[in-house]
């Protein structure tokens, strides 16, 4: 909603075509206003793609590792210290907390099938919204920092905010980094090789558990910023930050779990669909049911061609 | 003094026995073929070896250090490599990469890999995917060696390819063993394997029926065919 | 088997007897009461649960919304005071849930069940918000759902609650044991496994879902004349995603699994309370059990059944006397090919797997395809059965070609399959399996096959029967259903000598005894050699030789195949 008070000032001499105009602009404005939640999306998304495609889990804990991480920035923040030096430990904070459940499910659900795994997240999702909502006081509201306030620049007459700018920015970077990690390293070579074949990978002494953590720190990371960027945007509880994990599959979804840039992008329209719905009164209450219907979109279109997989 | 010793060695799948009291060695500079029909048990021995399924019993040993309990990366850490059946190369990474993969212990060159198969060079940055299945095979081999093992496991190797390259694999693989290579060699096509073979073990429903010299087995044709495509169970020579 | 779900049936009803007359009878604190309804009503809603994550194995993230759905018609019912009263609203209530049910099911029919956890979480988050926007109805004006008269005590409605508990245990119990019971639990083990035995995947996993949420729909009904208003709060994601992990640590898909379920539901932060210890704790520990659980691969039911059974003597089920005269009637068939392939030809991307491959299967024969490994006898068995996407050639059943046809279908027309795997789910009875495999068999014939080839009795469960015997009942079942083909994918494999040579005599006489012609593959050579009258060799995809099997077998291009031979050293 923010950005759109140089609405005002636009008053010109053909009125007839002012509430056209008008309602152009307003548009335009919700839209960007949902840019920042898009940018989100995606790189949660992106995230959830990095971690099904190098690890084989569905993670329905991505956003809840964040969530944690961005916590304990706010605890920090909300006890005094300096907030540079927070936001470095909220993320150090997240990457742990990843990496602890990676643990989890390179330990015991090694061999586990994609969905026991799948079922194993959801399980901790439950452990660690209960854990969170206790530690910071269920629906108690906090104080959350804008780390990147104000806009950025105006397009076409509508403020972007730097917030968004960011978001979608790291989106894309993590997108890059991952592609120039993946393919210019030695461990992302042997990431690659894990991914493809895991036990080929291991037979040639790769040490593939190590580097399974290494993925779950890696999204722990980078889920973490993300989501205190978008935190004072939404209400920083620990249920709500932690659900963003549902539009973050279903960009996962757009991309087949396979295609970054289609999450990318996905995730990012994602946000701007539900920024155009919050301004129109008659839909905006139900938005939250826009990544239910891309998803149902997606799986019923992507079912044309389902065929029996030796798996089954 | 053997690199490799098995003893004794029971491996189940789903709950069913499917390698029962096997002993086998593998000596530095030798290659041990293991012959028998489909299904009897030579592919789960390596994969209990190399530690892709666990052994029900017995013991597996390299230089004296018992590896039975080891996972599989451990295993190769301590100079046991697998050449698995079916070419399982990276598909979506290069040839290059592919070697590059195996390139952790000191000392390893991919020059070596190249010296061995040279037919790998001009196919260095081809997505192994699109490779000819010699020269996946060639590939498979090559990375492993990138490993320095000690014993080297390769199972059914000239599965599907043209007899040619299937004298081209076993050339090589013969030059390994001579070099100081321990080779396990599994094959159910025997005449190539035992012609190139120090050892042979022919394995039936999950148990070594014969243990000898392979230049005797192969001038026994009659025997050999009685082992493979059935009639009287073969005696064990001693 | 109809004797085991009565008696379980039996037990939970007298059972719900006392504890219903204890405490209609006053005999209980009326809190404990109050705690118990909301234990049952919990109940239900597990069952539900139990029975979409429990049985057919799909991730079902919410269920709370299907009970929100409940709940909501029938606060509108009451609202517009509508005939019937609560039994019947409540009725009402979980049909307008199944609409919801299918309608989530659908995207999930064909792809993995993770997809089905997306889109039942992404579905709860948006029903939240809906829900959220709508106050239970009647609520502004103070009106509360009425409990029937008879049932309008705490104590009296506790009893309403457990007649709707045992009433819907007793009906899950009967239809879990049914065919469509057995082809959940296949569903979840093997897609493949259970279309060839002829059952439609999209019709078992519609129908659990249609069944789960119609329970789950009640049990929020249920909820409404219990509470008498309701708040979103009560059907929100969070109470779906702690359910689910109730399910999954207790095992919601056994009746004693469910009230566990309950208790842990109700009792953990009641207890706590009391405690003065914070109650939300109880999600942690759901996570921790659940997580549990599917590490060890048993839940807190299978648990406690398996030490409860160690407790009783071991009592082996009485072996009754068959009669080989008790075997279901052979199928009269027509001589002739009873399946015939012409010019098969099936490519993966720019290999060959398969090259014009022709055969013949003459009606009352058992024929014998093999070749060494990779020459594609596996692929030839997935064509012919429906299950590759595409393939050149013609396949023809009796004359009729099945180009087209689905594979569970082909699997009604008549042409079955075994499989070199272990696909048999282990949940269920051995009698229970033979059941799905063979629609329509009677005890004495389910007996009487059972017993053909060796099997345990109809009672025992297929977990405690061994591996190499689970393959004996793979093709027990495909020979009961008396198809016009079966095609045994190596069912010699991992058997001794001994069990081989008599499973060789079975295999030869299957068309005498059945009816159905066979096409048998194997590496076993002494088995191919005493059973099959015609046989085919493949390699690379080819065929190389065929006809009887001692001709064929000594046939150098054979040798060469199997041995690597040439022709030259072999003569030597």
């Amino acid at each position: 909603m923010r950005g759109g008070a140089g609405l005002g000032t636009y008053s010109g001499p053909m009125p007839t075509r002012f509430p056209d105009w008008e309602k152009m602009n307003a548009l335009l404005t919700s839209a960007v206003a949902g840019l920042t939640a898009g940018g989100t999306y995606a790189l949660l998304g992106v995230c959830a793609v990095f971690t099904y495609r190098l690890v084989a889990v569905v993670n329905f804990t991505g956003a809840a590792i964040g969530t944690a991480g961005t916590f304990v920035l706010i605890a920090l923040f909300e006890a005094g210290f300096p907030i540079w030096p927070s936001v470095l430990a909220g993320i150090a904070a997240g990457t742990l907390t990843g990496v602890a459940i990676g643990y989890i499910m390179t330990r015991w659900f090694g061999e586990a099938s994609a969905s026991t795994k799948a079922a194993v997240t959801v399980a901790l999702l439950v452990g660690l919204i209960a854990v969170g909502l206790r530690l910071t006081g269920g629906q108690h509201p906090h104080n959350m920092p804008e780390l990147f306030p104000g806009s950025a620049f105006r397009l076409a007459g509508v403020e972007v905010t730097i917030a968004s700018v960011l978001t979608i920015g790291l989106a894309v970077l993590f997108t890059v980094l991952s592609d120039l990690f993946l393919n210019r390293t030695k461990i992302g070579l042997n990431l690659r090789a894990l991914a493809d074949r895991p036990m080929a990978a291991e037979l040639l002494g790769v040490r593939v558990q190590l580097l399974s953590l290494l993925v779950w720190g890696m999204t722990g990371a980078f889920t973490t910023f993300a989501l205190m960027i978008i935190a004072p945007q939404r209400s920083p509880n620990f249920m709500t930050l932690s659900l963003l994990v549902v539009p973050a599959l279903a960009a996962a979804l757009i991309g087949v779990f396979r295609s970054f840039w289609w999450t990318l992008a996905g995730g990012i329209a994602l946000g701007i669909v539900e920024g155009l719905a919050s301004s129109l009164d008659s839909v905006s209450q139900y938005r939250s049911a826009i990544p239910f219907l891309v998803v149902l979109a997606v799986l019923l279109w992507s079912q044309r061609e389902a065929r029996w997989d030796e798996a089954r | 003094m053997s690199r490799l010793v098995v003893s004794n060695l029971s491996i189940d799948r789903a709950e069913l026995p499917v390698v029962s009291s096997v002993d086998l060695v593998s000596e530095s500079g030798a290659i041990s073929v293991v012959l028998g029909a489909n299904g009897a048990g030579k592919t789960t021995l390596l994969e209990g070896l190399s530690g892709i399924i666990p052994v029900a019993g017995g013991t597996i040993a390299i230089d004296g250090r018992e590896l039975q309990k080891a996972r599989p990366g451990a295993r190769s850490r301590e100079g046991l490599a697998h050449v698995e059946q079916g070419r399982t190369v990276f598909r979506q990474l290069t040839t290059e990469e592919n070697l590059r993969v195996s390139l952790h212990h000191p000392g390893a060159d991919i020059a070596e890999a190249y010296a061995l198969f040279p037919e790998l060079v001009q196919r260095r940055s081809v997505k192994a995917s699109l490779l000819s299945g010699g020269e996946q095979q060639m590939l498979v081999i090559a990375r492993a060696l990138l490993t320095r093992p000690k014993v080297l496991l390769i199972d059914e190797m000239s599965a599907g390819l043209a007899p040619v390259i299937v004298t081209r694999l076993m050339t090589a693989v013969r030059k390994l063993a001579d070099d100081g290579l321990a080779v396990v060699l599994v094959e159910q096509f025997a005449a190539l394997a035992l012609s190139i073979g120090n050892r042979a073990y022919v394995m039936r429903r999950g148990r070594v029926v014969y243990d000898g010299d392979c230049a005797k087995l192969r001038q026994s044709p009659d025997e050999l065919h009685r082992l493979y495509l059935g009639g009287a169970e073969a005696a064990v020579p001693v | 088997m109809k004797r085991a779900s009565s008696r379980a049936s039996l037990i939970l009803i007298v059972v719900a007897l006392g504890a219903g007359g204890a405490a209609y009878a006053g005999l209980l604190p009326s809190y404990w009461v109050f705690l118990a309804t909301s234990v049952l009503i919990t109940g239900v809603a597990l069952q539900s649960l139990g029975l979409v994550a429990g049985r057919t194995g799909m991730i079902a993230l919410c269920q709370m919304s299907f009970a929100g759905v409940g709940a909501w018609t029938v606060g509108y019912l009451n609202l517009a005071e509508a005939p019937g009263g609560l039994a019947a609203w409540i009725l009402v209530g979980g049909l307008a849930a199944v609409p919801f049910g299918v309608a989530i099911g659908l995207p999930a029919l064909r792809l993995r069940g993770i997809n089905l956890a997306i889109v039942t979480l992404s579905f709860a988050t948006a029903f939240d918000t809906i829900l959220a926007t709508m106050t239970y109805p009647g609520q502004t004006d103070f009106l509360q759902v009425p409990r029937p008269e008879l049932f309008d005590s705490d104590e009296g409605y506790f009893v309403f609650v457990l007649l709707f508990y045992v009433v819907i245990a007793v009906a899950l119990e009967i239809v879990s044991r049914s065919r469509l019971g057995a082809s959940w639990l296949a569903v979840r083990h093997s897609e493949r496994a259970a279309a060839a035995h002829g059952v439609s995947i999209a019709t078992a996993k519609l129908s659990a879902f249609a069944l789960s949420a119609f329970v789950a729909g009640v049990s929020g009904g249920l909820l409404a004349g219990y509470l008498g208003t309701l708040v979103a709060e009560n059907f929100s994601m969070m109470q779906s995603l702690s359910l689910y992990a109730v399910s999954v640590m207790a095992g919601a898909h056994f009746a004693e699994g469910a009230i566990i379920g309950g208790l842990l539901v109700v009792m953990f932060p009641e207890l706590l309370r009391r405690l003065d210890w914070p109650q939300d704790i109880g999600n942690v520990l759901f996570a921790i059990g659940a997580t549990q659980a599917l590490a060890s691969g048993e839940t807190m039911s299978e648990t406690f059944r398996r030490q409860f059974r160690k407790l009783l003597p071991a009592r082996a089920p009485k072996a009754a006397a068959a009669f080989a005269s008790d075997l279901p009637a052979a199928v009269e068939r027509a001589a002739g090919p009873a399946l015939s392939i012409d010019g098969l030809t099936v490519r993966y991307g720019s290999v060959v797997a398969l090259n014009n491959v022709s055969l013949t299967v003459a009606a009352g024969t058992v024929a014998g395809l093999i070749g060494p490994n990779g020459a594609g006898k596996s692929t030839f068995i997935d064509a012919v059965t429906g299950f590759l996407s595409s393939y050149q050639g013609s396949v023809r059943l009796e004359g009729k070609p099945l180009e087209g046809v689905p594979a569970h279908l082909r699997a009604r027309e008549g042409v079955r399959r075994t499989w070199q795997t272990n696909r048999i789910a282990p949940e269920l009875t051995v009698g229970g399996y033979l059941a799905l495999a063979a629609k329509g068999l009677s005890t004495s014939e389910t007996k009487a096959v059972l017993d053909w080839l060796d099997c345990p009795h109809p009672d025992m469960l297929v977990a405690s029967v061994d591996a190499g015997t689970r393959r004996l009942l793979d093709v027990a079942g495909v020979v009961a259903a008396r198809p016009a083909v079966v095609l045994l994918d190596e069912p010699a494999a991992g058997q001794s000598h001994e069990e081989t040579l008599r499973l060789g005599q079975r295999i030869a006489e299957i068309p005498k005894l059945f009816g159905s012609a066979v096409l048998l593959v194997e590496h076993d050579m002494d088995l191919v050699r005493a059973v099959c009258s015609e046989v085919t060799v493949l390699d690379f995809g080819q065929v190389i030789a065929s006809g009887p099997p001692a001709k064929v077998l000594s046939e150098q291009a054979v040798k060469k195949a199997y041995l690597g031979i040439e022709e030259e050293s072999v003569a030597a």
